[in-house]
């Protein structure tokens, strides 16, 4: 019976997938002709957001220390190896007096303030100014506000629409392709049906899980125009690698002009009974 | 002469061969039937590392040698054997490989070696804890040949992936339960360590006169008993959920009647979890901590310092797991909670590495294979222990969370410190385990090669992390912005299969070391601690026919006073300072003054 | 043993060997209790973040049962300790009759807990659609039961050896170890009775 049970289960998630598929055909005419520049060199992704320079810095940053760090270490031991060798007289030191003491202290408590203290005082004022200041976006009258439900292995998107309210006719759904203006804050509400997967955009330095249950948030904002990659960054089975989706940055007009059609488009192939297709919920406003 | 006599309350020893090597008391056999399953499985979870690498380097390419376990794919690795691929990697090299080598084989063979006790606490249970690891084996192999194949959820088995919802098939409940009996297997040796450390230690060995190997796998112990069981109760669940339906982390569209919460899982793992990854190191800092003064024929610098940093380490692991669920959307004041204790544990991290280059620093440094490993775990476990900050740290790790540079970040502490140091440690004691030395030789080309690829191979992750590649991908070039990475991804495979074939260095200089190897004698590193001064190597049954009594610490290098009496520079942890210098004794290493 | 004569005694006395085993019992019941505590822990988790607790198409669980059941776990510990008492005074068949009693005690405990199963089973709180909630149920209380039944085997077999006279004022180590175990189990049961089955 519990076979049965799990069938079940199984069945709803294919009509989901079936469901979304349908709002995607109508909604996305123009995906094909979408197209992500590849990146080149060994570095970071370039840097769509208008938040992310703030990661590169803070992991930049830490690298130089502790590349100078580690060097100090290569080259003590280095030294250590090739000076002090077998012909070398070893020193009788249990360095366990308190000036030795105090010194390795000294050392490790200086490492720690710098190294550290760096990440953690940067970490926390990015985290409350920007990742994690909903409130800042909350207010923004710009603020683009978008409910993603992943399932294995697709991305769907749902925006409000003219009501701007969610689970309604009007609601715009898109599969595996989000569209956003340049320039404005896009909060996201997240979650998924059937395993945990996380929505990760490399070129955002944003990503966020997307867990079978509870919603999650994050927001970004995009300081230029263009398409880049969405991935799935938690292992969510077989297809896992495939799981990707496109997001397409555009002018605030394109966008308007877009949203308008979608939504039109939607309303009139709003269909009742396909009780599936209507997997929003009511946004969780702070 | 040991043998004849048997002390109180201890057997003669066993005659039969099957008492003697097979379900044997003896915590030496023990020690060496945990290092041969180890050494299998560190093979196994090897060879399923070269199919990861050969994957990402000839995406979809039939993998040569290999390909003869995947002939339904015509040799190919579909994207449903990687999923098994990389967990099962995981797992075996984790649970199956570094924990038999370093916990089963080293825990077994030094505590009661170093402690001058004549064998673990509870010798029977020792025994039924290797049985159980056993059955834990066959479980796992068992689980390949079962229909949809073995477990497919990743190491950490997440739910509901790890759920019937996302990996139906017996294969992954057999893994489940293997994780569960192997657990078993680890608190039984886990109880007897503790026990033993406690309980049996000769007279004279106070706690701060035990070589740092033995706190090392101690405070390993410590956290086995009380953490391993934190999994248990995981992987009951999970059995429990998939095996008899239960709800306990389906929730979402799946789950019956509000459900349970795929969170939890995480909670139970990772409260287990991250203490595990200290338990993987832990016993690796033990013995370079020991193995550098030996060979920098001068006392361990701090000694004390070096305890009191472990068992820092040790406490703190037990509240910094939330950092690896910084994206679950956990509250975000906890979050900084985790993020301020994690990066914390740095200190004694950087006390720990301090002690060690100091003790190089003006030493007297001899560089025979077991110091070269030793080096070469500092060396990568710097590189490993510094990457972990960008991960400690929520507003990076916002970029690099489940991207390779975590993965590359615990190849360096675990796959690369932790290995190297288990290597060192098997280069070390062999003379004593099985009375013949290995090729000193051929152990320095193991070194070099493994050293130098082993680092290549994990900064080639990195690399790739720091290009945003995520984990787990079958295919990481379906994405455009990571399609450029496939010239450096090979390159790094590369250097794996380098990696992988200098392996066999190490198979052909163990194998034939142990039937041709030149007859080590009782001391041949000339080191002072109880199991090279007392015992004879291989060590008879019951080590010491009478308890050694313990007058210092176990790195007593370079003190002037025996120099003038003895004329070495070492003394043995029971030597009585001879007569002539005996005036004038300063404090030796490791606080011999108590 | 005879040899034995010139090398000094290696392994200690007795009474040191049987504190080593009775700290080896104690390692061990605390690593247990981790696992139990992580149990208790995922009850806590589930039911803190669940709307309806129970869910309010199932039956509530019982108390009055799980009260008496709580007694009887207690009476069969103070049976055991008993005796620990009357064996540290030599006296075997006592011994016997009072492990006896916990063994029974025992046996009473599953018995009801089987029939609290049932009822709850067939008032349809099934683990495979009670939810969370059925889960922690059963979950919990088998794996428990488990324990006791493990409790029982062990005991039952000491009993055989009290009655055959195996144990004497100088030597009881495996009740001492016994005792401690089954406490254990008591101790546990209390804290789920007013965990799970009362709040
Ligand atoms: C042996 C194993 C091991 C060790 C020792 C460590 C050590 C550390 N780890 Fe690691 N970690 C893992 C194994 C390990 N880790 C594993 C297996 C995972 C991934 C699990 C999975 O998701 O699959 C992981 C994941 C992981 C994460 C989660 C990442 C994510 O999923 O997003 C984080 C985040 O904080 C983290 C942090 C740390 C930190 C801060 C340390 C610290 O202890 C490091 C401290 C050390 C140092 C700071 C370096 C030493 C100091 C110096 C070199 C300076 C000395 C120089 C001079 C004195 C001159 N680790
Ligand atoms: C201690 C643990 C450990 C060790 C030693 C290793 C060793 C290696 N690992 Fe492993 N790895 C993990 C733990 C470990 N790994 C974990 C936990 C994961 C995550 C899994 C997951 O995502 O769920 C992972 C994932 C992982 C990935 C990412 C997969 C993915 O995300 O898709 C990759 C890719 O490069 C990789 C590569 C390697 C390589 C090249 C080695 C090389 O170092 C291997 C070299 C060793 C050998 C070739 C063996 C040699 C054999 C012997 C010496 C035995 C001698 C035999 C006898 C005497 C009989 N590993
Ligand atoms: Cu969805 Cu990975
Ligand atoms: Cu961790």
């Amino acid at each position: 019976m519990e076979a049965a049970g799990q069938m079940k289960i199984i069945v709803g998630i294919k009509q989901e997938i079936r469901a979304s598929a349908v709002a995607a055909v109508l909604v996305l005419s123009n995906s094909a002709l979408a197209a992500v520049q590849p990146e080149s060199g060994l570095g970071l992704p370039r840097d769509a957001s208008q938040n992310g320079h703030l990661v590169d810095w803070l992991m930049n940053i830490t690298s130089v220390f502790n590349i100078i760090l580690f060097t100090i270490m290569c080259v003590w031991m280095g030294w250590a190896c090739l000076k002090h060798n077998r012909n070398h007289p070893a020193e009788y030191d249990p360095g366990s007096s308190k000036h030795s003491v105090t010194i390795a202290l000294a050392v490790s408590a200086f490492i720690f303030a710098i190294v550290d203290g760096n990440l953690f005082v940067n970490s926390i004022n990015d985290l409350d100014r920007e990742y994690w200041n909903f409130e800042k976006v909350a207010a923004n009258p710009k603020t683009v506000r978008l409910e993603i439900n992943a399932h294995q292995w697709a991305w769907d998107a749902r925006y409000a629409g003219p009501d701007g309210k969610f689970n309604t006719e009007d609601d715009i759904v898109t599969w595996n392709e989000i569209k956003v203006p340049v320039g404005a804050p896009i909060y996201v509400e997240l979650t998924s049906t059937d395993v945990i997967h996380s929505f990760y955009l490399p070129n955002f330095r944003a990503k966020m899980d997307a867990i079978p249950g509870q919603v999650n948030r994050f927001w970004f904002q995009a300081k230029e125009t263009g398409d880049y990659d969405i991935g799935c960054a938690q292992h969510c089975g077989t297809h896992h690698y495939k799981m990707k989706a496109l997001l397409s940055v555009v002018s605030p007009e394109e966008y308007k002009t877009w949203a308008a059609e979608a939504s039109a488009l939607a309303k009139r192939a709003f269909d009742p009974e396909d009780t599936a297709a209507h997997w929003g919920w009511d946004w969780k406003e702070l | 002469m040991h043998a004849e006599a048997h002390p109180a309350g201890v057997h003669p020893e066993p005659t039969s061969f099957l008492r003697r090597y097979i379900f044997s008391t003896d915590h030496k056999v023990i020690a060496k039937q945990f290092l041969w399953a180890g050494l299998v499985f560190l093979a196994v979870g090897g060879s399923l590392a070269m199919m990861i690498r050969w994957q990402w380097a000839f995406p979809g390419r039939p993998v040569p040698l290999f390909g003869i376990f995947l002939s339904r794919s015509g040799g190919v690795i579909t994207p449903a054997t990687y999923q098994s691929i990389f967990t099962m990697h995981g797992l075996i090299m984790i649970f199956f490989a570094i924990t038999p080598v370093m916990i089963g084989c080293f825990g077994n063979f030094t505590i009661p070696l170093m402690i001058g006790a004549q064998d673990m606490a509870f010798p029977k249970l020792n025994m039924l804890s290797f049985w159980t690891f056993v059955i834990s084996l066959i479980l796992i192999t068992a689980s390949f040949f079962v229909q949809l194949g073995t477990a497919a959820a990743g190491w950490t088995t997440y739910a509901p992936l790890s759920t019937q919802i996302g990996t139906p098939g017996a294969g992954q409940t057999l893994v489940v339960a293997a994780i569960f009996v192997t657990g078993a297997a680890t608190i039984m040796g886990a109880i007897n360590y503790v026990t033993t450390v406690i309980r049996l230690r000769s007279p004279g060995m106070t706690y701060m006169r035990m070589p740092l190997t033995v706190w090392g796998l101690w405070l390993t112990a410590i956290l086995n008993v009380l953490f391993v069981p934190v999994l248990g109760a995981a992987a009951l669940l999970l059995f429990l959920d998939r095996v008899f339906g239960t709800q306990f982390f389906i929730a979402g569209a799946a789950g019956v009647k509000g459900g349970g919460d795929p969170i939890l899982f995480q909670h139970l793992f990772w409260i287990f979890g991250h203490p595990e990854v200290y338990i993987l190191i832990l016993p690796a800092w033990g013995f370079i901590s020991d193995i550098i003064p030996f060979f920098a024929r001068k006392p361990a610098y701090w000694y004390r310092g070096s305890v009191f940093a472990m068992v820092a380490v040790t406490v703190l692991s037990a509240v910094v797991y939330g950092h690896h669920m910084f994206l679950t959307g956990m509250n975000p004041l906890l979050g900084k909670g985790f993020m301020t204790l994690t990066l914390i544990i740095s200190i004694p991290a950087e006390i720990l590495f301090l002690n060690w280059l100091h003790t190089l620093w003006k030493g007297s440094n001899r560089f025979p294979s077991p110091m070269l490993f030793a080096l070469g775990t500092v060396f990568v476990f710097g590189l490993g222990g510094l990457t972990g900050l960008y991960l400690g740290t929520i507003a990076t790790d916002l970029y690099l969370h489940d991207t390779m540079w975590v993965v590359g970040h615990f190849h360096l502490t675990m796959a690369a410190a932790a290995f190297l140091g288990s290597f060192a440690a098997i280069y070390f004691w062999f003379p004593k385990m099985f009375g013949r030395r290995m090729n000193e030789g051929l152990a320095k080309l193991h070194f070099w090669t493994s050293a130098v690829f082993i680092t290549l191979v994990f900064c080639g992750q990195l690399v790739a992390g720091y290009a945003g590649q995520q984990r787990r991908l079958y295919d990481p070039y379906q994405y455009t912005f990571l399609s450029h990475l496939l010239p450096l991804n090979r390159w790094t495979s590369y250097f794996a299969f380098a990696l992988g074939i200098s392996q066999f260095v190490f198979v052909y200089n163990f194998l034939s070391s142990l039937v041709a190897g030149e007859k080590a004698e009782q001391n041949p590193w000339q080191v002072g601690t109880l199991e090279w001064t007392l015992c004879p190597s291989p060590p008879p049954h019951y080590n010491y026919a009478t308890p050694p009594v313990v007058i210092r610490g176990p790195h007593e290098f370079a003190n002037p006073d025996v120099i003038k009496a003895l004329g070495r520079d070492w003394i043995g942890q029971t030597e009585p300072m001879p007569k002539v210098a005996a005036a004038a004794i300063k404090p030796a290493a490791g606080g011999a003054k108590d | 043993m005879t040899a034995m004569g010139e090398v000094l005694p290696y392994r200690p006395p007795r009474a040191r060997e049987e504190t080593t085993a009775f700290l080896g019992m104690v390692v061990f019941l605390g690593s247990w209790a981790m696992m139990f505590a992580a149990l208790f822990f995922a009850y806590g988790f589930v039911r803190t973040r669940s709307v309806a607790w129970p869910p309010p198409d199932l039956p509530g669980l019982p108390w009055e049962t799980p009260a008496i059941n709580t007694l009887v776990l207690a009476a069969s510990s103070a049976a055991i300790q008993y005796g620990l008492r009357v064996i540290r005074q030599g006296a075997s068949p006592k011994l016997g009759r009072a492990l006896l009693l916990t063994v029974l005690l025992g046996a009473v405990f599953l018995a009801l807990q089987v029939s609290v199963w049932t009822r709850l089973y067939v008032e349809g709180l099934r683990p495979e659609t009670g939810g969370a909630y059925g889960s922690v149920f059963w979950g919990l209380t088998c794996f428990h039961a488990l324990h006791v039944l493990v409790g029982l085997i062990g005991v039952g077999l000491l009993t055989r050896r009290a009655f055959a006279g195996a144990f004497s004022a100088a030597k009881y180590l495996p009740v001492r170890l016994w005792a401690l175990y089954w406490h254990f189990v008591g101790a546990v049961w209390a804290l789920m009775f007013v965990l799970v089955f009362l709040l």
